[in-house]
């Protein structure tokens, strides 16, 4: 690296802007582009409705790629995100409607039941994860196959199917459907969450510790890092905002739910990826993960305001993951390695 | 990291009696599972209840045994699924549209082979190109690959089933009576797991296969043609599912754009609780078959003990993570 400081001149800056722009990637300039373009020709886009829509939906996405992306870092995988959202949905909705009948008119008391109850859910299978990953050392990809297939069936068997109505109004007009200072609110908790793992990543040794596991396992477990332990808080933080997910999305929708949108896990798997988290473990960013969020849902969002059919939006999808991924990685190829 | 197959006689002679049980520890699971239903449910035994589970396994083993192709490689094949379903509904379309214009029973099957086929070829060449030529990772290749499948089925069937495939093409490959006893979809499994033990046995590309799943650097390195061959796994997976698309087809009549719903998590479960690991190199045409034994065994006697369809998911992920932690000790102890 200490080479192209010495040199100085024209050459040298652009080469390092080049390096930048390439450590960055080139997510940020296909949104911004992606986002003038529409604003340009679809005035719709940039309606104060639109922008809440977009924004309240990528929220639930964000929140739940940090936590895949967590565990992504560490070397896993967790299939079983999408099935702890309606996990969560419905037993801190059934929770609140028992408490409604319990300690009726304590409004305050019911939602924190209600939401102890739907993390709680998501902490026990994160736990179940993560003990099995670290220590049974079985593959990430069984284990949370098994969780997924294991919490779904308990969200099935819960409630039959059928949606849990009843909650306090408090949590589903307050929370769910609110706006706090003209934004929804769980446009706050998202950059609450972001806010929180940028700083884990960044200023704390739990962050360090998790990139160094994902890195090299067993080197970071011969210096000294506990290394299970970390493995097992990665898993647990991860079903835990899954969880949050799932309480957000039961807020907005205003039912328990057992059946949500079954793509949940590949999203948050697909926004990792175009980030640049890597599926080896060991890299990987927040705000990234953020853009790579915000970028998949105004995509969708943009391809149904241009009356694009969801059948072949679907198709769009697959082919910009897989592409998004390829120049990364030609990028990469081409950059100097030092 | 030594398989089964490297081990020297002697060696495995060492074995003690508890690193046996772990070998046999699925077969055994599966009497025990058997015959504790058994004493509930006699049904289970009897040779209707066989031959039906049988039956059912032949169509797992096809879609496993796919799976199995990529996961030896190190890989996996997330896009099994919604192939299968756009394999049905493609070939259902193609027979349908040439029934419709008054063609030949040998025309009409012989189109709905080719379409079926040619999509699975199709989306083995996208997959294997990009895995092997790009080296761009499987799981994000086929994720895509899972997402444009899922829109194309829908998109070309217009979301419903296809209906009216030609009774010839189901008596071909479902309900025709070749053998007395014998299912043509058994035989079809049964000839189909022989043409895999003898590729991956006894030919250079079933062997290479491995070398790259242990060890793509030491395989690279040899001179192996690794791209190509990683490419050939990828479309010998592909067409192997689009094969069992074929084979649904025909039981179910019709061309389903959900057809491929639960094949792909169920595809690689049946291949790993076999033994097939996911970090390559380990598995074979034995492991996919008790594994596609054991998960239909497992659906099977919880059908016969009435147990409730939820209660099943929940049963199954309990099961499969058992049987992967017992897989696990196997291979430390071996």
């Amino acid at each position: 690296m200490t080479h192209i400081v010495d040199r100085r001149g024209a050459g040298a800056v652009s080469q390092r802007a080049l390096r930048g722009y390439a450590r960055v990637g080139f997510l940020p300039t296909v949104l911004i582009v992606l986002v003038v373009a529409m604003a340009l020709f679809v005035p719709r886009f940039l309606s104060v409705q639109n922008v809440f829509n977009v924004l309240r939906s990528s929220s639930y996405l964000v929140i739940l790629s940090a936590g895949q992306m967590l565990v992504l870092i560490v070397g896993g995988f967790d299939l079983s995100v999408g099935a702890v959202v309606p996990l969560a949905s419905v037993v801190s909705a059934m929770t609140m409607v028992w408490a409604g009948g319990a300690v009726p008119g304590q409004t305050g008391l019911i939602i924190a039941l209600g939401v102890l109850a739907g993390l709680g859910s998501g902490l026990l299978v994160g736990l179940l994860n993560g003990l099995c990953v670290a220590f049974l050392k079985v593959s990430a990809f069984i284990v949370t196959l098994g969780s997924m297939s294991i919490a779904t069936g308990m969200a099935l068997l819960l409630t039959n199917g059928i949606p849990v109505y009843g909650m306090p109004k408090a949590f589903v007009s307050g929370f769910g459907r609110g706006l706090w200072f003209q934004l929804p609110t769980a446009v706050y908790l998202a950059a609450l969450v972001v806010a929180a793992v940028w700083f884990i990543q960044n200023f704390t040794k739990m962050g360090r510790y998790l990139y160094a596991i994902g890195g090299n396992l067993h080197a970071a477990t011969v210096s000294g890092v506990r290394t299970k332990t970390y493995l097992v808080l990665a898993y647990a933080v991860c079903s835990i905002l899954a969880a949050v997910t799932g309480l957000a999305l039961t807020a907005e929708i205003g039912s328990g739910q057992a059946v949500i949108n079954g793509q949940l896990t590949l999203e948050s798997i697909a926004a990792a990826v175009i980030a640049g988290v890597s599926l080896k473990g060991g890299v990987g960013r927040v705000e990234m993960v953020t853009l790579a969020a915000l970028f998949l849902l105004i995509l969708t969002n943009a391809m149904d305001l241009l009356r694009i059919d969801p059948r072949i939006q679907t198709i769009f999808l697959g082919l910009i993951v897989v592409l998004a991924v390829a120049i990364e990685e030609m990028g990469k190829r081409r950059t100097p390695v030092d | 990291m030594t398989d089964a197959a490297s081990l020297s006689a002697p060696e495995a002679a060492r074995r003690s009696l508890v690193g046996w049980l772990l070998v046999l520890s699925l077969p055994l699971l599966m009497a025990v599972m058997e015959l504790s239903v058994y004493a509930v449910e006699p049904r289970v035994l009897s040779l209707r209840n066989i031959v039906n589970v049988l039956d059912q396994a032949s169509y797992a083993f096809v879609f496993a045994s796919a799976q199995m192709m990529v996961i030896l490689t190190r890989g996996f094949d997330l896009s099994l699924g919604t192939s299968v379903s756009t394999v049905s509904v493609a070939s259902a379309l193609a027979m349908t549209g040439l029934v419709a214009a008054g063609a030949p029973d040998a025309l009409v099957v012989a189109a709905g082979l080719i379409a079926g086929l040619g999509v699975g070829a199709l989306v083995g060449l996208f997959n294997g190109g990009f895995v092997a030529g790009l080296g761009i990772n499987p799981f994000v290749v086929t994720l895509g690959s899972l997402n444009i499948c899922l829109g194309l089925s829908t998109t070309i069937s217009g979301g419903g089933p296809v209906f009216n495939v030609p009774d010839v093409f189901s008596r071909l490959f479902y309900n025709g009576k070749l053998m007395p006893g014998v299912s043509i979809p058994i035989m079809i499994a049964v000839l189909i797991g022989l043409g895999l033990y003898f590729l991956l046995n006894h030919t250079t590309f079933g062997r290479s296969l491995y070398i790259i799943g242990n060890n793509p650097r030491a395989a690279r390195v040899a001179g192996l043609p690794s791209r190509r061959y990683l490419m050939f796994a990828y479309l010998a997976c592909s067409l192997l599912a689009a094969f069992g698309g074929l084979m649904l087809t025909a039981r179910t009549g019709s061309g389903e754009p959900n057809l491929g719903g639960s094949l792909m998590l169920e595809s690689i479960a049946a291949a790993v609780i076999g033994g097939v690991s996911l970090q390559g190199g380990v598995g074979g045409v034995g492991a996919v078959v008790f594994g596609a034994l054991f998960v239909t065994m497992l659906s099977n006697s919880m059908d016969l003990l009435e147990v409730g369809g939820y209660v099943q998911q929940i049963l199954l992920g309990c099961v499969i993570i058992i049987a992967i932690f017992l897989d696990r000790l196997r291979q430390t102890r071996a």
